[in-house]
């Protein structure tokens, strides 16, 4: 678009940070790594009141405004837009498309059950709900519960079936990725692409916001290289070069500041 | 004696039995059976004897004697009535006919007639008591009668007050209104339920649907005296939508709850607790209006203090009025809910000049919303709370801080921002440029108006209730915060101001009241909703 290419900053907006992160929502991460992948100058404002929204994470350059809910998510709409494309070579690899569909869908499936469902639900209360007051924020957490659940098909009878199946599903992706990324700093190409935001945004809030006694946590502590390939891409791209994202807040101020973390031991319970 | 009592319990006419045997000891007991009588406290028809011990002794008497003498002493008993205060104490109040009603209730109601000293206090208490009891709204009628107190204490009446239930707890309305925070009118249905406890507590549900898609569903109770309590207290939960879609790009959800703690002629104090949340649907809404949309809950008190001299609420032609509103948001020990601070001010004026019933009426209005709290310098107000101006309501009849400027649509000026731009083509628009503005509000707004309102002299315009007037209206809508108010100015603030003038001519009927009203826009500013030209206003009739 014109206003990006003169100068015209983009806002992204997001949900608040917590846990070192710089966004700690799921769904919001992948965006925010994304756009430092393209090395796009951008704010960055926080939405603290509007857990259940499906606009958030959004990005704004001028009068525009890219939804997450709109033409396949702000990812895909600003690769449609030409704004930033990191796959215009791989994304006909066939590989690169079904690594990036078992991504998608089957961890973010077990991140959604684990935070929701799996965990005791402090990680949640935390992100989501600790800037609404204590009425809202409990009736809107019940609510999503009761929503994960029909999403995932989560009933009484087969919990504990779908719930080994979730996981196990994890395992194997894990599994694969592992296995396709060897000991390179990409997962395609040697170079940054929307699978290596996506996957790297699931990578560490599973390791950063989740607690430790989570299952899918320790599943993916498994696995040295995906943690290495995590928290040397975090180092590089999301800790490094802070300076370029101002923050500012919406509505108030969030309850907890970003704390700074040195390289972290990462240990299994 | 003993003979006598006892003819008496077969069913004689007791008159007769005593007269019969008549000694003197019986005579005061035939007294009091001629002057016992059941009397109403209404009018000058009204009977009232007194018990009078001190009576003489009468001679047997024929039936048209005993009449005769019955009216002499009924014309004696008002001729000291109206020349002496007769002393009189109540000895008991009886309640009768309340099934489920509880007598505390009845009996709170009837307090002041125990301390009646005199008959005449004691009938202008009566009948105030009479006007609450039937203001309570559960009863069908209510009588109540002061008759002699016991034979054994003198000077004393007792007060019976004898109430019949309404028979039917259930009632419902319909109607059609108009309400002030709604741009236009809205269909209303309501049920109430009358006394179910007993306490006078009134129960209703109302669902309301308004032509702007605002759609209420509410229910509420009324207890007019709680234990004692010396005001009536009212409780109401409400869930209520209002889409504000065309103007601001948001809609608006509240799931809301509200305690009158205090009501009264002037003073009126209410709590409420509401769970707020704005979205927008439709995606197109602008920067400032993006950055509110979510949930908040409002926890506020708010105060109003109301003085109306006017001789008529709808067309006043003598009189003032002050009205004051104030809000404190956020008293929730809960840092997150919302915090702000809503002052409103409304005082109205109007003189009568005498020719055609023609009368002159100024009203001026202010309010100001601000944050409070941590860093409440660099916050918005809340969008919600902010002051709107415009709309078609009449600024003689609304009564309660700035809300219209004749000319202008609703929500139709005041700071205003670029909607979210959808397509290609970032710099021209076509025609309706104004249509892509959201209207933010304002933070401070000030109106004021000018009225002359006078009969059409025509008689049969003038029976029908139909007068012509001619106004003109000014308005201001200015924001302070988020650092806003440093870059005020009184230059920028008399730039701020927009006008219009007009007349036009008000009919008011059963149903409604309609205005038509030629509007001209003497001063608006780029992006403002307002055309010169005839627009048509409906109202409640009230």
């Amino acid at each position: 678009m014109e206003e990006v290419k003169n100068g015209e900053k983009l806002t992204l907006v997001t949900r608040k940070p917590c846990f070192g992160l710089p966004t700690a929502c799921p769904t919001c991460l992948p965006v925010y790594i994304y756009l430092r992948f393209a090395q796009l100058p951008f704010d960055v404002e926080y939405n603290l009141i509007y857990p259940d929204s499906d606009q958030i994470p959004y990005v704004e350059f001028g009068s525009h405004v890219v939804y997450n809910n709109e033409k396949g998510g702000v990812i895909q709409s600003l690769k449609d837009e030409q704004t930033v494309d990191l796959d215009s070579d791989v994304s006909g690899i066939p590989e690169w498309v079904s690594t990036k569909a078992m991504v998608e869908s089957w961890l973010a499936e077990a991140v959604m059950y684990e935070l929701w469902v799996g965990s005791d639900g402090s990680s949640a209360q935390k992100i989501y709900y600790s800037d609404l007051p204590w009425p809202i924020g409990k009736c809107l957490y019940f609510k999503q519960i009761h929503m994960v659940k029909q999403l995932l098909g989560i009933t009484k009878g087969n919990a504990e079936r779908r719930e080994e199946e979730i996981y196990r599903r994890a395992a194997t992706a894990y599994n694969a990725l592992s296995t396709r990324l060897g000991e390179q700093s990409f997962f395609f190409e040697n170079r940054p692409t929307s699978l290596d935001a996506i996957f790297l945004g699931h990578a560490l809030f599973t390791l950063h916001a989740l607690p430790e006694t989570s299952v899918l946590r320790s599943k993916l502590l498994d696995h040295a290289n995906l943690v290495r390939y995590a928290e040397n891409l975090k180092a590089e791209f999301v800790d490094a070069d802070s300076s370029s994202s101002s923050v500012s807040p919406s509505r108030s101020d969030p309850s907890s500041s970003m704390p700074k973390r040195g390289p972290s031991n990462w240990s299994k319970s | 004696m003993a003979a006598s009592f006892e003819d008496n319990s077969t069913g004689q006419p007791k008159d007769d039995a005593l007269k019969s045997t008549a000694p003197a000891r019986t005579e005061p007991e035939e007294d009091n059976d001629n002057d016992d009588d059941d009397s109403q406290e209404e009018d000058d028809d009204d009977e009232e004897e007194e018990e009078d011990d001190d009576e003489d002794e009468q001679p047997p008497l024929t039936r048209q004697a005993r009449m005769q003498s019955d009216r002499a002493k009924m014309e004696a008993l008002f001729r000291r009535l109206s020349t002496e205060r007769v002393p009189v104490r109540v000895h008991d109040v009886l309640i009768k006919g309340n099934a489920k009603t509880k007598d505390s209730l009845i009996e709170a109601e009837v307090e002041a007639l125990k301390t009646a000293t005199t008959v005449q206090e004691l009938l202008q208490a009566a009948g105030i008591a009479n006007a609450r009891l039937q203001r309570l709204e559960i009863f069908d009628s209510v009588n109540i009668t002061l008759d002699s107190g016991p034979p054994e204490l003198p000077g004393t009446a007792n007060v019976v007050v004898e109430v019949v239930e309404a028979k039917n707890p259930l009632s419902g309305d319909f109607g059609i209104f108009s309400k002030p925070e709604a741009r236009s009118w809205s269909l209303e249905g309501s049920v109430k339920l009358k006394n179910l406890f007993g306490y006078g507590d009134l129960w209703d549900g109302s669902l309301a649907y308004g032509w702007d898609q605002t759609s209420e569903i509410s229910a509420g109770l009324s207890l007019p005296r709680f234990k004692g309590l010396m005001t009536p207290l009212m409780a109401r939960i409400s869930l209520l939508s209002q889409d504000w879609s065309k103007f601001s790009s948001y809609k608006e959800r509240a799931l809301g709850f509200s305690l009158g703690l205090l009501s009264s002629r002037n003073h009126d104090l209410s709590y409420n607790l509401s769970w707020r949340t704005l979205s927008d649907p439709s995606q197109i809404s602008s920067r400032t209006v993006r950055r509110q949309l979510g949930h908040g809950l409002l926890s506020t008190l708010k105060y109003t203090f109301k003085v109306d001299r006017r001789n008529s609420p709808l067309r006043p032609t003598q009189g003032y009025a002050f009205v004051s509103t104030s809000q404190l948001g956020g008293l929730v020990p809960d840092y997150r809910s919302l915090r702000f601070l809503r002052q409103e001010f409304d005082l109205r004026y109007a003189f009568p000049l005498g020719l055609l019933n023609a009368a002159l009426n100024f009203g001026i209005s202010s309010g100001v919303v601000f944050p409070w709290g941590n860093g409440f310098l660099n916050r918005p107000s809340y969008l919600p709370e902010r002051f709107f101006l415009g709309g078609n309501s009449s600024p003689v009849c609304t009564l309660g801080g700035p809300t219209s400027i004749l000319g202008f649509k609703s929500r139709g000026l005041g700071p205003a921002e670029p909607r979210r731009q959808v397509g290609e083509n970032s710099t021209t628009e076509s025609a309706d440029a104004s249509s892509e503005m959201d209207f933010l509000g304002g933070d401070f707004a000030v109106t004021g108006f000018a009225d002359l309102s006078f009969d059409i002299p025509l008689k049969v315009f003038r029976d029908a209730g139909i007068h012509g007037h001619a106004f003109a209206c000014t308005g201001s809508l200015t924001s302070l915060t988020e650092n806003s108010y440093r870059e005020f100015s009184l230059t920028k603030f008399k730039e701020s101001f927009r006008h219009s003038a007009g007349f036009g001519i008000i009919v008011p009927t059963k149903l409604f009241r309609m205005e038509v009203n030629y509007c001209y826009i003497l001063k608006k500013h780029e992006h403002d909703r307002g055309k010169t030209g005839v627009q048509f206003s409906f109202s409640s009739p009230l």
